[in-house]
């Protein structure tokens, strides 16, 4: 609100998406696969193997054509998004970690320059001083993920720079180590997967075997010792945030088992291509890269997941807002504009004041201004759809926009504006599809809990839900119908008599079962 | 009527070093990174010149294959140096520069997919060679079309950036971010000057490369430094029609600043001419005498301190039109001394350790080279 909001119909995040995914599997392949490129220099010049060197200096054109340009464009595209996309986040981050961006330019100049000398170099240097340059690429690269590192990790868990303000507070935070170690191990895993890429296009049968075997020594003990610096980032992680991943949040926990099953396919697939290295062909090679990035990505996904609803942890919310107010926030916090009004405070807003006529174009500007950093109105996390899968009605859409921070372990800022706004804003959603949903004659209470309550309780049996829900049936159906008079924040949905009785049927079904088998 | 309370507000954090440290830095770098953009775009264009205007004659295809080999380091110093700038000028000028970006948001993003394309296609040229003497014509071709459009996009960007009051009406027109700034009217003469000097600096670059091979073959090293030398003589003299076209473009009180008004820029501005002047002498008496030393050391010294000159000009440029809605003094500054000092350290060790490398790669040694 502070900065003009890119209207992209599909949904900017995917863009973001699609540019840090891309990215972050070439630029982590341009770590590890330096440090593969020297030792198998290394391995293939001690064991006098021609024709292993012959294909390294293939594989290191690959590798630049790959790296220094997709890789480094990518990364600046990655900046470039999040400029058009979270512009207060980047300019944030920007002024607090400068110096950090700046020490890893110049790692990065070096970088690109070692790579195309060790590249250009094959015919031309002496193996000693060709092997200093691919030393010199590996450490620069290396450095430069070091200094990354200290940056995303501070998003996530910013620690005591929220306190202090200082740069090393929030570089040295945390998950820095354990997600330095984690990335590292990706990086090695991920040159011996990339090898065979150009290992599968080798004629030679005998060498192409060698490679695969040799790229395996890279990808194995490293998929292996993935878990464990996993488990060591995970437990670095507030256990408040970690939840979204544990069944709190749909997204979050999607992504983490998206996350395990496809780094265990890669592992699979590796081994699968250890039965016959020699006949390796280049559909497998490219299988396995698709199936390692799509764990990859999984992992990105669920860190921007838990992380959400900040792009800085207790510091800045996804939709640029401030966690606390201070010095300097523009008011732009939800406490100054629950009071003053976020058609009032928003700069890029053309309807300032509420009238009868402009409710939906007004309430379009709030959907724009505070809820499209994360959702579209049709598309990517389409509220449309949403509204459709839950069968809400205009009261119950109304009532639910006011507690949305409660949702899926917090996923959302609260809604900052006057209830002038809120109605503007309920107003604009509900027109986007027609609000009469069909009335159910013979509810489901699995399906009453699923439109009203799944998305700030989960369906197991130790949520309050179950817990604390009256024994007696007919007390609980008469003590639902009134929400805020069980739990004085929950929404005030008018849930009718047949509905409250299927819920309560459906919760009691759920307990015995749950007693059934002996709890847990 | 525009209300300057739509320019964001910066973000709370302090400078983390002086203000000047990041203007220095800005303008040192950009100069920079225009440079290698003049030597990467320069080059490609002068290589197609070659080839076309000398078709069938060895000289020409031979100018032109060794010049576009060189075209993708130069995209990837372009890059490297171009990373610098886009980071302080967003510590110094974010509010301007995000918003703008968000306005031609779609143009810009493909900035990115362009440049993929161009890299790409100039490393396939440099790969192919020869052996697709066709194809390879046309891919640099059409690499080089891409890299003049990004730098259209960039003036547009940027131009839209030192603009404020333009900025609502075309936000609530459109807040699909198409579009681009093509109604600002120094637009197609800023664009202009920029690609100009990108000829004369390509041609420097040509004169640079001769040089290098004045002692193995100077018949064919002469060759070159005709074509670099007359491309730098007659592009620096049309930039008099294009750069006084984009000053009498610029707002009166804006031109006013290199007018008089200012004396820092209309000292900056004789001097630019001044050099301007200089140079073109220099590079005319030296393809008259054939002396190439003149035109490598001499036009080339001269032409970097006006790159340098012209690149604080834009600053002092941007300064002006940003006048009414920023203030370097708003800048809360709180120097993060140890990340500081590091960078300073590992930015002169880096400078040092790179010509190293390139020592050891033999870039100095021109008999070690030729040995290959
Ligand atoms: C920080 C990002 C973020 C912001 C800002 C945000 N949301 Fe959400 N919202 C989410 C995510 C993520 C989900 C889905 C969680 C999941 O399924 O994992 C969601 C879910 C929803 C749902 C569906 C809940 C359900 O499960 O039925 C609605 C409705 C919703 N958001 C409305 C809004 C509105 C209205 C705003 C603006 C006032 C807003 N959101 C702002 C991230 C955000
Ligand atoms: C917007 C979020 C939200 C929705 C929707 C919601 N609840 Fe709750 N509910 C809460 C919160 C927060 C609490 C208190 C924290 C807790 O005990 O988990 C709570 C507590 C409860 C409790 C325990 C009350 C107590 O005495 O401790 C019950 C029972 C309950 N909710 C039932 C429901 C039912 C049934 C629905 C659906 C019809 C529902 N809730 C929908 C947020 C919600
Ligand atoms: C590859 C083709 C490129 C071309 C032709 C190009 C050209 C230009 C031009 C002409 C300008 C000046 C615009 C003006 O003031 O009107 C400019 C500025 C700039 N370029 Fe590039 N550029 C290229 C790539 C890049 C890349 C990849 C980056 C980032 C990594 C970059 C970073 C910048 C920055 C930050 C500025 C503005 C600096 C300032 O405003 O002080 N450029 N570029």
């Amino acid at each position: 609100m502070n900065y003009p909001v890119w209207d992209v119909a599909f949904g900017a995040g995917l863009l973001m998406a699609l540019v840090a995914g891309l990215h972050v599997f070439v630029s982590h392949f341009a770590v590890g696969g330096g440090l593969f490129l020297i030792l198998t220099e290394r391995k293939a010049r001690r064991n006098n193997d021609a024709q292993l060197l012959t294909w390294l200096k293939y594989h290191t054109r690959f590798f630049v054509l790959l790296t220094v340009v997709f890789g480094a464009v990518s990364g600046v595209g990655i900046w470039f998004t999040i400029g058009l996309i979270s512009p207060t986040a980047t300019s944030n981050l920007i002024h607090i970690y400068v110096w950090g961006w700046a020490i890893e330019w110049v790692f990065f100049f070096l970088e690109i320059t070692a790579a195309l000398l060790y590249l250009y170099g094959w015919d031309k240097l002496e193996p000693k001083v060709h092997e200093w340059f691919g030393w010199v690429y590996f450490v620069t690269a290396f450095a430069s993920m070091v200094v990354i590192n200290g940056i995303i990790t501070f998003m996530l868990t910013p620690g005591n720079w929220i306190a202090n303000h200082q740069f090393w507070s929030g570089f040295f935070n945390p998950t820095y180590a354990p997600s330095l170690l984690f990335r590292f191990c990706i990086s090695l895993a991920l040159a011996g997967i990339y090898s065979l890429i150009t290992a599968s296009l080798q004629k030679d049968a005998e060498l192409k075997a060698r490679i695969v075997r040799w790229g395996a020594i890279w990808t194995v003990p490293s998929l292996l010792l993935l878990p464990v610096f996993a488990w060591w980032y995970i437990r670095s992680i507030p256990q408040l945030l970690w939840v979204s991943a544990r069944g709190a949040m749909p997204t979050g926990t999607h992504f983490a088992l998206l996350a395990c099953l496809l780094l265990g396919g890669t592992l699979l697939l590796v081994l699968v291509s250890l039965v016959r290295p020699s006949r390796l062909h280049l559909s497998l090679s490219l299988l396995l890269a698709v199936v390692a990035f799509g764990a990859m990505d999984s992992f990105e996904f669920v860190r921007e997941s838990i992380r959400k609803p900040f792009v800085i942890v207790n510091y800045l919310y996804a939709n640029s807002l401030y966690f606390t107010p201070m010095p300097g926030d523009g008011g732009f916090t939800v406490d100054n504009i629950s009071s003053a009004g976020v058609l009032q405070t928003a700069k890029w807003v053309q309807n300032r004041n509420l009238t009868q006529d402009n409710q939906v174009a007004a309430g379009r500007e709030i959907f724009r201004v505070e809820c499209q950093s994360c959702h579209t109105a049709n598309s990517y996390r389409g509220i449309h759809q949403y509204i459709v899968l839950r069968h809400w009605d205009q009261d119950k859409l109304h009532a639910m926009l006011g507690v949305l921070f409660m949702m899926h372990n917090n996923v959302m800022p609260q809604f900052a504006g006057t209830d002038a706004e809120l109605n503007a804003l309920s107003a604009y959603l509900g027109s986007l599809q027609s609000m009469n949903p069909p009335t159910d004659l013979h509810p489901v209470g699995k399906t009453v809990f699923e439109q009203n309550c799944s998305m700030c309780h989960q369906a197991r049996p130790d949520d309050h839900l179950f817990t604390n829900m009256p024994k007696d049936p007919q007390t609980a159906v008469t003590a639902l119908s009134s929400l805020p008079a069980m739990f004085p924040i929950m929404p005030d949905l008018k849930l009718s008599e047949d509905e409250r009785r299927a819920l309560v049927q459906w919760v009691d079904t759920q307990r015995s079962a749950q007693a059934a088998t002996g709890g847990n | 009527m525009f209300d300057p309370s739509m320019v964001p507000t910066p973000d709370p954090n302090p400078l983390p070093a002086p203000y000047w440290v990041f203007k220095l830095l800005l303008v040192v770098t950009f100069a920079l990174h225009i440079l290698a953009m003049n030597f990467m775009l320069g080059g490609a264009l002068l290589a197609l010149l070659a080839r076309w205007r000398q078709k069938g004659s060895q000289f020409g295809t031979r100018i032109f294959y060794d010049v576009a080999k060189k075209v993708p380091v130069m995209m990837a110093a372009t890059i490297s140096l171009g990373i610098a700038p886009l980071l302080f000028v967003q510590v110094l000028y974010g509010q301007f520069f995000y918003t703008s970006s968000i306005l031609v948001a779609w143009p810009w993003f493909l900035v990115l997919v362009l440049v993929v394309c161009a890299y790409y296609g100039f490393y396939f040229v440099s790969y192919q060679g020869q052996r697709r003497h066709q194809a390879v014509g046309r891919v640099m071709l059409f690499s080089t079309t891409l890299v003049l459009i990004i730098g259209f996009i960039y003036t547009n960007n940027l131009t839209l950036s030192q603009v404020p009051a333009n900025w609502a009406q075309k936000y609530f027109s459109s807040t699909s971010g198409w579009g681009l700034n093509l109604a600002e009217p120094t637009l197609v003469p800023r664009y202009l000057h920029f690609m100009t000097a990108a000829v004369a600096v390509g041609g420097l670059y040509l004169v640079l490369i001769a040089w290098s091979k004045w002692k193995q073959d100077q018949q064919y090293a002469r060759a070159i430094f005709q074509l670099g030398g007359k491309a730098f003589l007659y592009a620096t003299m049309s930039q008099f029609v294009i750069g006084f076209w984009f000053l009498f473009s610029l707002p009166k009180a804006l031109r006013m600043i290199f007018l008089g008004a200012d004396s820092l820029a209309t000292s900056l501005l004789c001097f630019g001419l001044v050099a301007a002047l200089v140079s073109i002498f220099m590079m005319s008496a030296a393809l008259k005498k054939d002396n190439i030393r003149l035109a490598a050391l001499g036009v080339t010294s001269v032409t970097a301190l006006d790159v340098l000159t012209m690149s604080t000009m834009r600053e002092l440029l941007r300064m002006a039109y940003l006048k009414p809605y920023y203030n370097p003094q708003q800048f809360a500054v709180q120097t993060q001394w140890s990340p500081f000092l590091i960078f300073l350290v590992l930015f002169v060790a880096g400078v040092a350790f790179w010509f190293v490398m390139l020592k050891r790669y033999g870039l100095f040694s021109k008999t070690k080279a030729a040995q290959q």
